[in-house]
Formats: C-alpha cells, sequence, structure tokens
C-alpha cells in the first residue's frame, strides 16, 4: 500500500503523486495541512517536519526521491 | 555514440534548448537531476506569455510533454557532473549514471538555495529547517518559527507563515525592511504576530531531534541571544549550480557563467550555457527559454562550422 502525505501548496508533492499516477499506482493521499493527527503521523514515522513523505508498504521516503521510489516499487525509471 | 550536444539541466533553458536542437535535427541528450528546475517552485505564475495565472507545475508538465513528445531523451536523477575535454572535437561527460561523449554542451544547471551554514543547521535541515515555504508552512500549525532573511522571499515567508504560526520572528541583517513591496512591509509592522529582528544574524541552531531553539547575534554589540522556536524557513537567496565548471570555464564573483549574450557561447568553444547559471541579469522563466532557444541556435552553427 501506498501513502502519500502532501500539503496542497507544496510542487513536489504535485510532481510525485503525477508521477506515481503516470506509473499506474494507487494510493492514499493525505493532506497533512488540515489534518494535525496524519501530520504527527507522518513525523513520527519519518522524522522529517516537510513535505512529501511516502510510505510505501511500510518503508518511508522523504521527498521526491525518484531512485529509492522505482527501486521499493520494483519498477525502471 | 558522439552525441551533437549534451544539455546538462531540463529546467526552463535546458527544455527550450532541447527544443529547438532536436527540431534542428541534432543528436541530442538532456542529463538532470529533475525536470523543471526552479519553475516547480515558482507557486502561480503571472509573468509567462499566454499564460497569466499557471501554477508552475503546470508549466513545467507542458514543457515537458513538448519536449517528450518530440522524441527528445532525458535522463534523470543526475547529480554528479563533470566534464573533460576528450579530443579537440569532442568532450567527455560523466555522471552517477554513466558517461557520454558529445562534440558539444548547453549548461543549463539554473540556480539552487543557499543554505544557512552556521552551527547546526545541516543536521536539521528537514527536522525543523525548510527551504520551502510553501511546502511546509501548514505544518507549523500553531507552531513558534523564524525565518531568517528579510528580502523579498523572506518578507513573502513570513507573511505565508503568520496564516499558520502563533509566532513568527523574521531575521532581518540590515536596519530596516528592504524592498519596492510596501503593501508586504507593512502587513508585517502591522502583524500581532511577527517579530522584526533588525541587525541580526543566525549563530547557531539548537535541538534533539527537532529543532528547539536558535542563536542569534546582533550587529550592533555582538550580543548573543536564544530564543525557542520549532521551525526555520530559510530565504537567504539562491546560487549558481556551477561547481563543477570551476577551471573550465570564466566564472563571474557571484559563480555565474560569463556569456557572449549574443549567442551563449562560454569561455570555451564548443561549451554553451543559458539560463539562471549564467550571467543574464534577470532571472525569469520567459527570459531562461528564450537563452536556451538562443544557445541552442548557437551550438547548431557551431557544429556546422567544424
Ligand atoms: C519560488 C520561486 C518563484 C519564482 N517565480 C517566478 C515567476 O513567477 N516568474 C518567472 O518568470 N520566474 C520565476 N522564478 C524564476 C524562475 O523559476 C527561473 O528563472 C527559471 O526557472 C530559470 O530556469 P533555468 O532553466 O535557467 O534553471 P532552473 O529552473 O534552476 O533549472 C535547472 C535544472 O538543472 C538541473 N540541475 C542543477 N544542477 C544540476 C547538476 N549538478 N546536475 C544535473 N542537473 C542539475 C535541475 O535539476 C533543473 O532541472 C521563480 C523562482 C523561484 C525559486
Amino acid at each position: 500500500m501506498i501513502k502519500v502525505y502532501s500539503t496542497p501548496t507544496c510542487p513536489y508533492c504535485v510532481t510525485l503523486k503525477n508521477f506515481l499516477k503516470e506509473k499506474g499506482f494507487e494510493f492514499e493521499d493525505i493532506d497533512v495541512s488540515f489534518d494535525q493527527k496524519a501530520a504527527q503521523e507522518m513525523i513520527d514515522k519519518s522524522g522529517q517536519m516537510g513535505v512529501p513523505v511516502s510510505d510505501i508498504d511500510g518503508q518511508i521516503v522523504i521527498g521526491f526521491d525518484r531512485e529509492k521510489i522505482c527501486q521499493l516499487l520494483k519498477i525502471e525509471c | 555514440m558522439i552525441y551533437d550536444s549534451i544539455i546538462l539541466g531540463a529546467g526552463p533553458a535546458g527544455l527550450s534548448a532541447a527544443v529547438y536542437a532536436k527540431r534542428l535535427k541534432l543528436k541530442i541528450f538532456v542529463l538532470s537531476r529533475d525536470v523543471g528546475g526552479q519553475a516547480i517552485e515558482a507557486y502561480k505564475i503571472d509573468n509567462y506569455l499566454g499564460m497569466p495565472g499557471v501554477l508552475g507545475v503546470e508549466l513545467v508538465e507542458k514543457f515537458s510533454q513538448h519536449v517528450k513528445n518530440l522524441g527528445v531523451e532525458i535522463k534523470e536523477g543526475i547529480k554528479e557532473i563533470s566534464i573533460l575535454p576528450s579530443s579537440q572535437n569532442s568532450f567527455g561527460v560523466k555522471t552517477n549514471s554513466g558517461e557520454f561523449e558529445t562534440k558539444s554542451i548547453i549548461i543549463a544547471t539554473g540556480k539552487g538555495y543557499r543554505h544557512l551554514d552556521v552551527l547546526g543547521a545541516e543536521k536539521f535541515e528537514g527536522k525543523g529547517i525548510s527551504y520551502c515555504t510553501t511546502c511546509d508552512a501548514p505544518l507549523f500549525s500553531g507552531k513558534i518559527v523564524a525565518v531568517v532573511g528579510a528580502g523579498d522571499a523572506g518578507q513573502d515567508a513570513a507573511c505565508q507563515l503568520k496564516e499558520y504560526a502563533s509566532k513568527v520572528y523574521l531575521i532581518n541583517k540590515y536596519d530596516n525592511l528592504r524592498g519596492d513591496d510596501q503593501r508586504i512591509q507593512d502587513e508585517i509592522r502591522n502583524s500581532e504576530k511577527i517579530e522584526l529582528i533588525n541587525n541580526a544574524k543566525v549563530a547557531e541552531v539548537k535541538g534533539d531531534k527537532f529543532v528547539s531553539s536558535l542563536v542569534y547575534q546582533s550587529f550592533k554589540n555582538n550580543e548573543q541571544k536564544e530564543i525557542a522556536i520549532q521551525g526555520i524557513f530559510v530565504e537567504i537567496g539562491s546560487v549558481p549550480n556551477s561547481d563543477f565548471l570551476r577551471n573550465l570555464v570564466d566564472l563571474n564573483e557571484k559563480g555565474e557563467i560569463i556569456i557572449d549574450h549574443k549567442t551563449g557561447a562560454t569561455s570555451k568553444p564548443g561549451i554553451f550555457a543559458a539560463g539562471d547559471v549564467t550571467d543574464v541579469p534577470e532571472k525569469q522563466i520567459i527570459i531562461a527559454a528564450g537563452d536556451g532557444a538562443k544557445a541552442a541556435l548557437a551550438a547548431y552553427q557551431y557544429l556546422k562550422s567544424k
């Protein structure tokens, strides 16, 4: 399962989500800008106070780290 | 295989160069960290011809589709580049993702954030220190934050942050707010949430897992003061991505590539440059795109004359 923690005004979040869509992956899009609990969950999981953060089957990726995301999704990039 | 031209960087300058070079049927390859560059970070763009109000990400998507539809190959994820003149008429381009040979090079690596260079700053990047206010401001709801740098970008950041944070310190190295935007300066002065700290610089960032305080030093009496904060937004300008070009082409004192503004030619024959990485005085998307086109056309003439 893929979760993307993002804010609506974060350009790299949009890029990341477009990338996942383009590659045909479904994901849960969590807007941490108004969901304080989700924001805390993201910070606890990632040790990171910045978006985007993605959770790919329990593995945390910080930022739009294309290489790491492709590796975890086992796709060519 | 030897390319006619390798384009370094896929921001507006590099992508525009790619369109022109490809249409001239040059054998090209684009190597870049990402597609879009700073234009992605420009949230809403109001001064690009024909597309008022377009989001940076949307504009980049259009640029990138245009280039990909022409069949240009772009390799992303490039972090390290070195250029080695390999023979009289060609260059070697060595990257973290392979080595390539090319007859000419168009450099369009743009600019990146100037990072805060004080004790603790690197350690807490992403752990309270942010370089993207639009991205991360909402995560600091009800928290105390500081903005470092009070130029146009810093002023804008402080105003964005006051919508979320409980308090915003704005650290300014000058003795008053500078810039042309009176409206935003009034907004800052009249805000109960924003506290302007003039004549000061950051001396240290402290914390455990996350940032918990910041030490600043006054330029007036050199006194240091520590304030409790949870977030630091850094807006201290940008630097050209030209480190890998030292000793290869002439750079000015800011590290920008010195070019011939008619052609984009650098001091090294066969190497051209365009956009924010050069000494062009205006750093704008439409200018970067125009200069990218110009550099590609000049590279074409250069190749033809060989
Ligand atoms: C917050 C913000 C708002 C802005 N708003 C506007 C606006 O409203 N209107 C406007 O016209 N301009 C705006 N700008 C300026 C505009 O974004 C730039 O002038 C423009 O993007 C410059 O294009 P460029 O192609 O020269 O460089 P960049 O956009 O910086 O692109 C450089 C490219 O090179 C790549 N790269 C860099 N270093 C390396 C390396 N070592 N190896 C491989 N690849 C590398 C990058 O990944 C990127 O793809 C804004 C900029 C910012 C930061």
